[in-house]
């Protein structure tokens, strides 16, 4: 047993050598592959996630622009809404000056037209009652007067009523 | 034969008394097992590095990059820094010799190879070169040996101190090899010992050996996956404290 501890030059030797060669070896044929494979990956990797942070913040800034933008259109809104406001209101108040004064100058022009048509009714009917009148004194006078006279009559009558 | 010499013929390595021109040459159990393990790592790792974008292709190069990035992430950087990075074929192949090596003795007409001294010793003088290589590179022959005093040691305790950390670091490398010697020689004879049961009590009654069979059989089925578990473990405890102690002089205090 007690050979367990008994070194083996000649097998130490060889042990490195086969060691040494195998790294040497495996550096050459696989491990420079695949760590160059995993290096490419990683830095694949490590450029798609730069390229996704850099498109996020190019998103975060366009948001904010975005968000900027539409902040101020949304008070541009509300000040043109509150100017087309202000212009309804002066223009309902034009509106309804201009409506009133209309309305007084048609209800002017309605009671002129009135007082006319009224004036021109009141001659009519003076027309008529003279006319009427004279017809109905003719009737009496005819039976009594005659013709010249009653002729002389009515154009005193008529006479009288156009003076009036 | 007693149970000393049975336990012996089981771990011990054999020459198999091969001579050139009358010189010994140093092919025995052991050695050749190792070469062999060198010749499967290096047609199979060439293999998988060379395979297609086929499933199986990607399969087996993504199992061996998340290797490699276990050994580069988890021992190699944290504890060499960047400095590291050039020795990584190293430690990928350190590590993987070694967990081999301890996991051939559990093929049946295989032996462990790390169970031999000269072996382990082999890998701690590649290791200690590494550190020597390390230290030299990175901070020439002076700064080397200047790392080995601590920062702040007043100079009356220098010609103390130096040995101290020297002979520390020897030590440092030559227990690399004393821990997984022992750690692999003890699995196995733990386990020869559990087979050797069954026929040491079987020798007194041929009953009470029939009876040994399905503890001993139990224990040893135990045994050996605590054997796997053992290699893995020591493989990388080889593998971690070469790159702490490469490391170490690396980034002097």
């Amino acid at each position: 047993m007690e050979d367990l501890l008994k070194p083996d030059y000649g097998v130490l030797v060889l042990t490195v050598c086969n060691f040494l060669l195998l790294v040497y070896l495996l550096k050459k044929f696989a491990w420079n592959l695949i760590i160059g494979g995993l290096e490419k990956r990683e830095q694949q990797i490590a450029d798609d996630k730069k390229q996704a942070q850099d498109a996020r913040a190019a998103a975060e800034t366009l948001k904010q622009e975005l968000d900027a933008k539409l902040a101020q259109i949304s008070e541009e809104a509300s000040k043109r809404m509150a100017e087309a406001v202000k212009i309804g209101e002066k223009q309902k108040e034009q509106i309804l000056s201009a409506a009133k004064e209309q309305s007084d100058r048609l209800l002017a022009q309605a009671k002129a037209q009135i007082e006319a048509e009224k004036n021109k009714a009141l001659a009519d009917v003076r027309g008529e009652i003279a006319r009427t009148a004279v017809l109905a004194a003719s009737k009496v006078v005819q039976q009594q007067m005659s013709e010249a006279s009653a002729k002389s009559v009515v154009d005193r009558v008529l006479e009288e009523i156009k003076a009036k | 034969m007693d149970v000393a010499e049975i336990i012996a013929h089981h771990i011990l390595d054999h020459d198999w008394g091969v001579t050139l021109d009358g010189l010994r040459l140093p092919i025995t159990t052991h050695s050749v097992t190792l070469m062999a393990i060198s010749v499967v790592l290096l047609l199979g790792l060439s293999w998988i590095a060379r395979l297609g974008p086929s499933r199986a292709g990607r399969l087996l190069t993504t199992l061996m990059e998340e290797y490699v990035s276990f050994i580069r992430d988890g021992i190699v950087l944290p504890n060499m820094g960047k400095e590291g990075k050039s020795f990584l074929p190293y430690f990928c192949t350190l590590f993987l010799f070694v967990l081999c090596s301890a996991l051939a003795g559990l093929i049946p007409n295989m032996k462990t190879a790390t169970a031999n001294i000269s072996v382990t010793a082999a890998l701690a003088l590649c290791s200690g070169g590494l550190i020597l290589y390390c230290g030299l590179k990175f901070h020439g022959p002076i700064g080397f040996l200047k790392g080995f005093i601590p920062s702040g040691t007043p100079g009356w305790l220098v010609p103390l101190i130096f040995p101290l950390e020297v002979v520390s670091m020897i030590i440092k490398v030559c227990v690399l090899a004393i821990r997984l010697f022992a750690n692999m020689l003890s699995g196995h004879m733990v386990l020869i010992c559990l087979l050797l049961i069954i026929f040491v009590v079987g020798q007194m009654h041929i009953a009470a050996g029939a009876g040994a069979l399905l503890p001993a059989m139990g224990l040893e089925l135990f045994m050996t996956c605590l054997e796997l578990l053992v290699a893995f473990l020591q493989a990388y405890v080889f593998t971690l404290l070469t790159s702490i102690f490469a490391g170490s002089v690396i980034h002097t205090h």
